[in-house]
């Protein structure tokens, strides 16, 4: 089994991140001027009034997943219940005050930031997950959806609509990462038009890649850490100087399939990509921000969109980054975004997407809230830490 | 590829005026635009807590008091500034006082424990004083906000309306500073016992600067109290006129020397001579309930203070109004994360430009700015 480490690679340029930090330091203005060492790199820069606002006074909470369809229209799915009754005062009964109403959980937006449908929710026929989670739109224009809520051991499909097509997995069932008959609380779904099979990050409760059949959800295979059998065992919390982990820390969180058929894998509290074959052969890995603890560093990607996919774009929800990687090195150019509830930063950036211009898409959690655009403009000059991207006034 | 921002964010205030209109009072659009790219990013990984004051300094700086790390989730939000360090590039709590200039530049910041007095366990309001000083409440410990998913904390606004009875308060005093965060002041002092001066978790100041007086909403003690800002010393003190003051969050003192308090809870302003003289009242959104719709007041800038302006955190807005006859003329903002968009709005203050700037507490944690549209 080779073992390709990146650590020294991205050790080094977190020494160039510290050094630029510091330079930033002599002043109170962080700029994104050049610090010397620049980069090529695809460069965004955010886009603060997209998308329009929603209507009806409605709310987003947690936004846990972002996906773009062949249209370029921009997918989410967020958590209704993550809302306060405070925020929410219109919507209780009676109304407490005129603002505001949660969204619906799915919505649809077009590459204009209108919304043009919203809808999701318990219904006949399935079980709606206990905490919505990850949002794909497939191929043949189908729209999946995880949880990972307790009980949520299964994936759900619907037309863009919202008519529901099929439940693939048991709801209800206890962890099991060697199970074949359920799931464990899938944070995110991509599907391979390639081969019609769906690649399951799966997930907060199981400890493993699952692949089914896109069509008849028919389980085919499964693998964990370094196509290691999948175990249980309860191996305790990371710890940035131990041997590496041989399993994946729950939640495995994102499992994105490149065009040349590489499967990205993100082993969230581990630090790190594992990216393996189709079948499951592990490949190499890579370590990012590996002194992050808790929830990790490493919390969905998304390819870029020339043919070759040259480059990654990893979202960081504790450092509140994102690297723009070079996959076949998996080398960090540049990375772009901080903390902050200002347009272009963020409060735990835990989705990311591309769309066929090459705009990047985030969604982010907990108090962060939101659906961001960062226009792509083009390949160019950049420092190795970028701050906050901004357009020029 | 520069793009006029402000002429794209017409359409934002545009439909948060439309659309969120309340009970009879569905107001015209406001003639404001949001600045999305304002204030500049913050350096150092520094992120806002729950921003509870805002004001304007007499060279247009603008100014900004909040929560820091206690109104943070320590897990998920500062990773840079527990021990040990969970993250490896943000974020930590900025200092809790900070000042922009116009440009949105961070030129100053200070704030938090020293020598010689009592910071705030919760700062509330904020105000500049005729010498440039900066006066800050110490409104104290806010209780969460409401149900669900996520936390919510705040100084200034925030729920419950009612206060619980909790003396010796924690919070019983207002603090002086210079504007380069010298200790200068402290009035009140927490357990302090009784008597006429003694404040219980104040929210809002503000000062006169020709009669050189601090007024300040005493919250706990439901009333208005006026101190020398000069030598601190207490000088009167008013009660509501008729129903009792349910939060008492600004008291706000125009040029013509008339001073205007958020009753919050009650979603009513009342105005007072500045010896407590009753004048008159208003309702503004007066079926809101929850926290209530008046958090904060501040005036326009035109030589007779035409409009009033008023902090909305329960509706998500702020509202216009007629200083004279304290009509709603209009409305700023919707609810929502985005620009131009508010969670908590409890804060707001005019430069002489007439340009506005708000400040969000619980989650919202955000300075904004939005500029009258020419």
């Amino acid at each position: 089994m080779m073992t390709t480490s990146r650590t020294l690679a991205v050790g080094t340029s977190f020494v160039a991140v510290l050094a630029a930090l510091a330079i930033a330091e002599r002043s109170l203005v962080r700029t994104t001027s050049a610090q010397g060492d620049l980069v090529e790199a695809p460069m965004f820069e955010v886009d603060p009034l997209w998308p329009k606002p929603l209507p009806n006074g409605w709310l987003i909470g947690m936004t846990i997943g972002v996906g773009v369809d062949s249209e370029d229209h921009v997918w989410i799915v967020h958590r209704p219940d993550s809302l306060s009754a405070n925020e929410t005062a219109a919507g209780q009964d009676p109304p407490v005050a005129a603002c505001c109403k949660a969204a619906p959980p799915v919505l649809q937006f077009d590459a204009a930031g209108n919304l043009i449908s919203s809808w999701g929710g318990p219904g006949a026929g399935y079980t709606w997950p206990a905490s919505n989670h990850g949002v794909w739109v497939d191929h043949k224009g189908i729209v999946w959806i995880g949880g990972n809520g307790q009980g949520d051991a299964h994936v759900l499909k619907f037309t863009q609509d919202g008519t529901f097509v099929a439940q693939y997995g048991q709801p209800g069932q206890p962890p099991d990462s060697n199970s074949t008959t359920h799931f464990g609380r899938v944070a995110k779904i991509f599907v391979d038009p390639q081969m019609n099979e769906a690649y399951l990050a799966d997930g907060y409760g199981h400890k493993r890649v699952a692949v089914i059949d896109a069509d008849t959800g028919a389980f085919k295979r499964y693998w964990g850490a370094y196509g290691n059998k999948p175990d249980d065992t309860n191996i305790g919390p990371y710890d940035p100087d131990a041997p590496l982990a041989q399993q994946f820390r729950t939640p495995v969180h994102c499992a994105d399939l490149s065009s040349d058929g590489l499967l990205y894998v993100c082993d969230r509290p581990n630090d790190r990509l594992q990216v393996f074959t189709r079948e499951g052969k592990f490949v190499k890995e890579v370590r990012v921000a590996p002194r992050t603890l808790g929830d990790g560093s490493t919390w969905d990607i998304a390819f870029s969109k020339d043919p070759e996919q040259k480059y990654l774009f990893l979202a960081d929800g504790k450092n509140e980054k994102i690297y723009v990687m070079l996959r076949e090195s998996l080398e960090i150019l540049t990375m772009f975004g901080d903390g902050g509830r200002q347009p272009g930063q963020f409060f735990a950036v835990h989705s990311i997407a591309t769309d066929s211009k090459g705009n990047l898409y985030t969604t982010e959690t907990y108090e962060g809230r939101r659906l961001q655009k960062f226009a792509y403009t083009g390949i160019g000059k950049v420092p190795r830490v970028q701050g906050t991207v901004w357009p020029k006034r | 590829m520069p793009r006029n921002y402000l002429a794209v964010a017409s359409a934002l205030t545009l439909a948060a005026a439309v659309g969120c209109g309340y009970a009879g009072q569905r107001a015209p659009t406001a003639a404001y635009d949001v600045d999305p790219l304002w204030p500049q990013p913050l350096p150092r990984g520094w992120i806002l807590g729950s921003v509870t004051g805002v004001t304007v300094d007499g060279s247009d700086h603008i100014w900004l008091v909040h929560r820091g790390a206690a109104s943070m989730t320590a897990r998920t939000e500062i990773g840079l500034g527990t021990d040990p360090k969970t993250a490896e590039t943000c974020c930590e709590p900025a200092p809790p006082v900070l000042e922009f200039d116009a440009q949105g530049r961070l030129v100053g910041r200070w704030g938090g424990p020293g020598q010689g007095y009592d910071w705030p366990l919760s700062p509330g309001g904020l105000a500049v004083d005729g010498s440039g000083n900066i006066w800050i409440a110490a409104a104290g410990a806010p209780a969460p906000a409401g149900r669900g998913r996520g936390r919510g904390t705040g100084g200034r606004g925030g729920e419950p309306a009612t206060p619980p009875p909790a003396p010796p308060p924690s919070d019983a005093h207002v603090l002086q500073f210079a504007r380069d965060g010298k200790f200068l002041r402290q009035i009140g002092r927490p357990g302090e016992a009784g008597g006429q001066a003694a404040l219980n978790r104040p929210s809002g100041v503000d000062v006169d600067a020709s009669a050189n007086e601090l007024y300040v909403a005493d919250t706990g003690n439901n009333r208005v109290v006026v101190f020398d800002a000069g030598t601190g010393a207490y000088k009167r003190h008013w009660m509501a006129n008729g129903e009792p003051f349910r939060s008492v969050t600004c008291a706000s003192v125009s040029a013509d020397g008339l001073v205007y308090v958020c009753d919050r809870a009650a979603n009513r302003i009342q105005v007072f001579r500045a010896d407590g003289t009753f004048v008159k009242e208003a309702k503004v959104a007066a079926e809101t309930g929850g926290s209530g719709a008046v958090w904060d007041i501040a005036f326009s800038r035109d030589r007779d203070q035409t409009q009033l302006f008023v902090a909305d955190g329960q509706n998500q807005k702020v509202w216009l109004l007629n200083r004279d006859t304290l009509e709603v003329t209009g409305s700023v903002g919707a609810g929502g994360r985005w620009p131009g968009h508010f969670y908590a709005v409890g804060s707001v203050a005019v430069d002489s430009a007439g340009n506005l700037y708000t400040g969000e507490t619980l989650e919202g944690k955000r300075l904004q700015k939005f500029v009258g549209r020419r």
